[in-house]
Parts: C-alpha cells; structure tokens; sequence
C-alpha cells in the first residue's frame, strides 16, 4: 500500500533524470564560424543615438554601421587597445587635414556598398552628419566637443567627396568622427520612414538598421538577444575581405556566475562583465584565455563635494587623502586586477608629465592625515556618509568598509549608504551627494578633455563641484594649443593643481578582464569598452 | 458565468485604487529616471530636459496621472526606457514565459507535495513524517537562486547533463510560430518534437528550483487537513464498513481534505509569479519579474506601473480560478 502512495514522486524523479540525460543536437559545424558573446548588460536599441541607450547598444552598432574613419590599435603592455593617435579611413577611402587646421576632406570608398545593395554617397554622409548634429539625439553633445555644432559644416563636394569645415582647429574633431554616434545611414532608406514629427526617423531607427557595416542583424530581442549574419560584401577590415565569424549571437546573461560557467564550458566563447573573483579563478585554471587590459580612459574616484563642508576645506580632503587604505581597498574591490593611481613617488614634487590620469603621490600616512585635520580646525574628526550605487556593489562594498574602518581611525565617523543607480546619479546630479565612489570614462581620452568635463562647471560630471577659474582657464586654453611642448606644460600645471586642490581622490583604473575560449583570438580594447565583433576570429 | 463576470467587475475599484497608488508610489520614491538614463559620456542637461519631455516628467504630477489614466484606458501602458519597446509588448511577450514557468514549477510542486503530505499524515510520527518535515525545512531554507546555483553547477557544469542556463530555449533552435507564447505547447502545435524537448530540457532546473521552495507550505497544509479529514467520522464510517484503501484516502479523506490545499496553492501560484525573480535573473529567463526589478533599479516607472496591474489583474483571476476549484472539489461551495 505504501507502494502505491510513492508512485506519482518516483515517476517525478524518473521523468526528471530523463529529460537532464538527452543531450542537445549540436550543430558543430557551424558553431566554429559562430561567436557567442554573453552579458550582463543588453541592447535596447539598433541605434546607439537614442537617449538611454546601453553600451551593448554602442557595440552593436560599430559592427552594423561604418563611419568615415576609425581608431587604429596600438600594444599596450603586450595588449591591443584602440589607439587615439592613429585615425584610419573606414568609408573613406583617404581624408586631408588643410594646413591651417579648418578643413577636413574625405574622400569615400566607390566600392563601399550598403546592405540594400546601393551605393554610400556623399549625400548619406551629410544626412548623416546633419542628423548627428541637429537632432535630438546623443551625438549632438558628443559631436560639440568637436567642434562639430551644425549642418552649415558639412558640405558634399561630388558624389564621393565630403568636406567638414571647423570654426577652430580642434584636436578632437577628426576623432569624433570614429565614435559611436556619427554613423553613416542610408539616407534614402532613413528618409522613406521620417514623419513631419520625426524628420530624422529616429523611431524607425531604434528598431530597424539602415547600415553598411560588416553585419546584418537577423534577429533582435530587446533585452534578450541579437543575432547578426555577416555581410559578405563588406571589406572595410584591415585586409579586405569581411569579418571573421559568419554568425554572432549576444545574448544577455544576468547572473554573473553563470556567465562564468558558460565561457567555461565552452558554451558561450567571449565575455567581458565578469566578476574579479570569477576571473581570478579562471585565470588560474588555465583552461581560457584571459586578457587583462587596463582601461585606461576610465578612473574610479573617491569624491569629495568641494562646495559642501567640511569638504570645502582643503586640508579636509588632504587629510582624507592620506587616510585611505589604497592597497588594501585594491585588492578588496579588484583583487588588484587594474593600475592603481595612487602611491607615485614625486623626486622633486612636480608630477612626471602632463598625461591625466596620472598617479598622485598620496599612500596610507595617518599621522599626516591627523595633521592636516588639525590644520582644517577638525581635529576630533567629524560625520558624514559615503555613499555608491547598487550597481556598483561588488566592488564598492568591500572598498567602502575599509573607507569606514580606517576614518575611524582619525576621528571620522563614516555612515555608509548603498543607494539604487537611479537615486545615486540623481544626487550626484544635484550635488547633495558629500562623499562617494563613482567612475568616469572618456572616450576621447586627452588631458584637457579630462579637465574640461570632470572639473569645471555645475554640471553631473563634475563629481566634485569644483569650481577654480585658474583651472578652468587653463584646461580651455589646451584645448586649441597645437604645440605640443605647450599643451605638455598645461597638462604638468593642472596635474599639480590637481594634487595641490585634491578636488577628489583618483583610486585606479579598473581592468577591463575578457575571458574567452582559448581558440578567440584579436581581442582589442575599445574605446567604448564593448567588444568590437569585427576585431576577433577563431583560430 | 455572471457570477464570475460580477466578481470581475467588483475588482475593477482594487485594481484602479492598486493603479494610482503604484503611479504616486514611483513618483514618491526618490531617484530621477530621466538622469539615470541621459548617461552616455556627454549627456548633459539638455539630454537630461529631452528625456525628461520623452517621459512626460515635464507636467505636474496630476495632470501626468490624467495622462495616465487615459492612456490606460486606451490599452496604451507607456513605453520603457529600458528595452526601449512599449510596455504592453515587453510584458505580452514576458509574461508567457514567467506563467510557463511558474504553472510547470506549481505542478511538480503539487506532484510531489501533496503525495509527500498525505503519507506524513498517514503515519504521523513516523520516520516518513520526520523525512518530509526535513526534506520541507531544507525546501524553505535554502533561498531559490541558491538551490538554483547548485541545481546549475551539479546538472549544468559537472555533469553536463541539463543546456546551458541561458533563457527559454537553446539559441540555435529556431523558434516555433507563435500561438499561445508557452513554448513547450507552441512546439507540440507545430509537431516540432525536437524543439518541444529543448523547450523542455530549458524548463526543468529553474522549475524545479522554484518547485523546491513551495513544496514545504504545500505539504505541510495537506499533511495537517489530512490529519483532520482522516480523524473524522466519515472516515471511520468508511473503513468500518470496508471500503479499499484506496477509496477510503484518496476518495473521501483527499478530495475533503484539497480544499485547504488549492487555497494555499493559488496564494502560492500568485506569489511565485512576481516573487521568481531569483530564478529568473539565475537562469536568465526573459520573463516578467525580472524586467520588473530592473525598471525599478533604474526608475523606470512605466514598465513597473504595468507590472504591478498585470500581477493585481491576475491575483484577481487566480482567486477567481481558485473559487471555481473549491465548487469542483466540493459542491456544496458555490461563488457568490
């Protein structure tokens, strides 16, 4: 009788090993010509333009649409990453700086094609670049740093010659042109969805791409997964002839851990979001690739709010300065896994050079930090909170406690507030936040960028509210200077003012860490801190 | 039926009432979506106006729940931020997968609770009683995603036995045409086997990790009413004039004893629906709850006004379904 009772649970668990055993019909031919990219992240749009659109997105749309030009790669401690310096054509087949600086012609491919079929004119390029500047879109704040602020600029000279004229020579303005956002669109295709409410098909494009880049997106699950098809006719890669895998799928994987387990098993090829614990691991396995590569147009800061006391004097945020735990809070957040940016030896007190991010001469001196405490009048310490994002947590968690532990020490009494990401950019926007851990990046990474965006004016970016004309003045200045022994010498006299004024506290830069199967090989670091799909192939 | 359609139309004043209070709620709740999502490099304050206008944040509270309501009315829930799809889409082509889930998660849980809970409450005391009440202990002890976990190390990673945990189906099996949006019916309609075992094989683990967590309240519930439908004198009568075992338990103890049970199970049913979405985040299912927590990580108030009348809208029909079982189970119930 009791036999009878058992059945329906026996037959569950017999029902349950039966459909675990079957294994999947694989389909190993075509899985070798097949990239598999997995994240934690997702695309929500087919056009990187659109407000709120994620870095997936950015990624996505480097291999469905092509620019007029593109970032070369450069070695970096024996690791590729995209290289500032080195602008080569994509749609453009060959571009002309005029000597003063003012003109920019670039002459396209006649053998570049868009996916329809139909050739990529002038004219695509200068609806292009119109729609970049004019609507209302991300790349027109991009395109300003450029000096590129209206379609009056851009002017077809024939059907395959297109000149880009500047109010200024600016440095920047020719690598804009390689960022995510002025991609090259059929006109024709863009122009047959446009309404009178939406002359630059900005809805249209968000779902639909109307590109000449190297894939053709077959399918696209927002928030779930794309899958693109290669484009044959495409030959703008280095060797002319069209990107290595004939399928790439990027499929969103929420749980880190299982992301890890999936490029273990071989299941999923390249991945680049996992956790520093997972990488370590992996790492020491040996079974896949890891390529550890600095990401050196992102910092991770402490910040203080230099307009909110005690913040507000100077001697407080030195003070704080010299009672981080850096190497202790690097190996808690990364596991040491990025370049610190702290603990720089100074022989005659003058920075090295004038490279921003550079590394600031601050360590561990509690003494000196008490010192410069009594010098600020504080010197029983004082409250506040330290703030980070939910987002952030595995890593500002750790770092956080230490940050606590050690104020402790000096009399600083630290509350520590996790806040949800929209709640943290909110405050930081308002400038309510007093002391917290954000990170920046830049994707044009030169000095006077850095300075102009993330130390001057009330804006969000200004994490530390800093507000020093001097600075400003100088950061400007550098901008336009075209001798480099000047420029040089303006980036040596804000490095030492940055150190003087300490505005915020500049901790590392992270490592961006992608593992991939050991056959992936011509991984590159890209500017926008995605993979660029086009870069790698299988061996 | 009028009385279902009556019992329908007095949730309508919860469901709006439900409706208003999410819509003030999210805009109480500190955190400005239009900064969190004008977060490219150069987003300044002029992206930061435009997504403010893009959402409507520009009004006033009021005149945005006017706004609202209307659109409501119009079937039109907004449009998310995140995925960049209207919500009504998002939550149509979500929800299928989270009900599929959850309906194959709440069915091996019955499978196996209610067996469980009616031989502890034949033999109260026992070894097998001890064994169900551990066995149900360890069920609600160990968080869902950490049964998942395991679930995916041992079957996933060490024995390779169960697909990569990567959402409803295998990324190389092509799709069904679409007709219910529940995969695993989908397949058999188009008599596409193959793809009807993927299906499957994607749906055991997290099912079962969501199954383990509810099987304690199921079988706790029918081990105790068993336990009073067993005590009773229609069971003693039963047995006294000698009827099988067989007719005695499952005949006249179990079908008085399920009333309890589909209770619970609808309860559970409802809960398991908004509050799976551990499982759904370990085993990267695309459904519901997850999309949910993401919008409300970032702010996005649309998707999450939609998400909380989607599951206020179901509660209501699951406790409907729920009455209509207590009528089959025991006719003297009737809805009114």
């Amino acid at each position: 009788m009791r036999f009878v009772s058992f059945r329906p649970a026996t037959c569950m668990l017999a029902t349950t090993a039966l459909l675990l055993i079957a294994t999947a019909p694989s389909q190993a031919q075509t899985r070798a010509e097949t990239l598999r990219y997995v994240t934690g992240s997702a695309v929500n749009t087919l056009d990187p333009n659109i407000p709120g659109s994620t870095r997936e997105s950015f990624a996505l749309s480097m291999s469905t649409y092509d620019r007029l030009v593109a970032f070369g790669r450069k070695q970096l401690n024996g690791k590729w990453v995209f290289d500032l310096d080195t602008i080569t054509g994509e749609l453009a087949e060959s571009y002309d700086v005029s000597p003063d600086g003012l003109k920019l012609t670039f002459r396209l491919r006649k053998d570049a094609k868009f996916q329809d079929g139909s050739p990529v004119t002038a004219e695509d390029v200068k609806w292009s670049l119109d729609r970049c500047v004019t609507a209302p879109i991300l790349g027109k704040a991009q395109l300003l740093t450029g000096s590129l602020t209206s379609a009056d600029q851009f002017k077809v000279i024939d059907p395959l010659t297109i000149e880009v004229t500047l109010p200024k020579p600016d440095k920047l303005a020719l690598p804009n042109l390689a960022t995510v956002y002025p991609m090259i669109i059929n006109s024709k295709v863009a122009k047959e969805h446009a309404t009178a409410d939406d002359p630059w098909a900005t809805a249209w494009l968000k779902e639909h791409t109307a590109g000449s880049g190297a894939y053709v997106v077959e399918t696209f699950k927002p928030g779930e997964q794309v899958m693109l098809k290669r484009d044959e006719a495409w030959n703008r890669g280095s060797a002319n002839k069209p990107a290595f895998f004939k399928r790439v799928i990027i499929q969103s994987v929420p749980e880190p851990a299982t992301r890890a387990n999936l490029v273990e098993r071989g299941d999923a090829d390249l991945v680049v979001d996992l956790q520093a614990s997972d990488v370590q691991s992996l790492e020491a396995k040996g079974k896949l690739k890891v390529v550890s590569t600095p990401q050196y147009n992102a910092i991770t800061y402490v910040s203080m709010n230099n307009q909110m006391p005690p913040f507000d004097n100077v001697n407080v945020r030195r003070a704080i300065a010299y009672a981080l735990p850096y190497d202790d809070m690097f190996k808690a957040a990364l596991f040491g896994r990025g370049s610190p940016l702290f603990g720089a030896t100074w022989a005659d007190g003058k920075p090295a050079n004038g490279i921003y991010p550079f590394q600031q001469p601050v360590k561990l001196d509690l003494d000196k930090a008490r010192e410069y405490l009594k010098a600020a009048g504080l010197p029983e310490g004082f409250s506040t909170t330290f703030s980070f994002n939910v987002g952030q947590a595995a890593t500002a968690e750790p770092m956080a406690a230490l940050v606590k532990e050690s104020l402790g020490k000096i009399g600083i009494k630290v509350d520590i507030q996790k806040l949800p990401d929209a709640q943290m950019s909110t405050q930081i926007n308002e400038k309510k936040l007093p002391f917290f851990t954000e990170g920046v990046v830049a994707w044009l990474p030169s000095t006077d960028y850095f300075y102009r965006n993330f130390y001057t004016g009330n804006q969000r970016w200004n994490y530390s509210s800093i507000s020093n004309p001097d600075l400003a003045a100088i950061a400007q200045e550098a901008r336009f200077e075209p001798d480099k022994a000047k420029y040089e010498d303006a980036g040596r006299k804000l490095n030492a003012m940055h150190f003087d004024l300490m505005p915020q506290i500049m901790l590392w830069q992270p490592n961006q860490d992608a593992v991939m199967a050991s056959s992936v090989e011509g991984y590159t670091y890209e500017f926008h801190r995605q993979v660029d799909y086009r870069d790698v192939s299988r061996k | 039926m009028m009385r279902a359609g009556r019992r329908l139309l007095s949730s309508l004043p919860a469901l709006f009432g439900v409706l208003v209070f999410t819509f003030l709620l999210m805009r109480v709740l500190p955190g400005d979506p239009a900064v969190f999502f004008a977060s490219g490099p150069n987003a300044g304050k002029e992206e930061i106006e435009l997504i403010r206008k893009q959402m409507g944040l520009n009004k006033s509270v009021p005149e945005q729940l006017v706004y609202y309501l209307s659109d409501i009315g119009h079937g039109n829930l907004g449009r998310s931020m995140m995925t960049g799809q209207p919500v009504l889409k998002d939550l149509r082509e979500r929800l299928p997968a989270s009900l599929e889930l959850t309906f194959t998660a709440l069915l091996i849980a019955l499978i196996a609770a209610v067996p469980l809970g009616v031989m502890a409450a034949l033999r109260p005391g026992s070894v097998v009683d001890h064994g169900v009440r551990l066995f149900c202990a360890l069920g609600v002890c160990v968080p869902t995603f950490v049964s998942g976990l395991l679930l995916i190390y041992v079957f996933y990673y060490l024995l390779g036995l169960a697909p990569d945990p990567t959402g409803r189906i295998d990324v190389f099996t092509s799709l069904p045409p679409q007709r219910t949006g529940f995969l695993s019916i989908d397949f058999l309609l188009a008599g596409d086997f193959e793809g009807w075992w993927a299906a499957c094989k994607q749906l055991i683990l997290p099912a079962v990790s969501m199954a383990l967590f509810v099987i304690a309240p199921l079988a706790r519930i029918t081990r105790a009413s068993m336990l009073v439908s067993l005590g009773s004198d229609f069971v003693r009568t039963a047995r006294s004039v000698g009827l099988s075992w067989r007719k005695v338990v499952v005949t006249y103890a179990l079908r008085n004893a399920i009333l309890p049970v589909i209770t619970i199970a609808g309860i559970v049913f409802s809960t398991m629906l908004g509050a799976n979405v551990l499982v759904e985040k370990v085993f990267s299912w695309p459904g519901v709850a997850s999309y949910a927590l993401d919008a409300l990580l970032s702010s996005d108030y649309a998707p999450v006004q939609g998400f909380v009348l989607l599951m206020a809208s179901l509660f209501v029909l699951v406790n409907l379904v729920v009455d209509i079982c207590y009528g089959i189970a025991d006719p003297r119930v009737s809805i009114e």
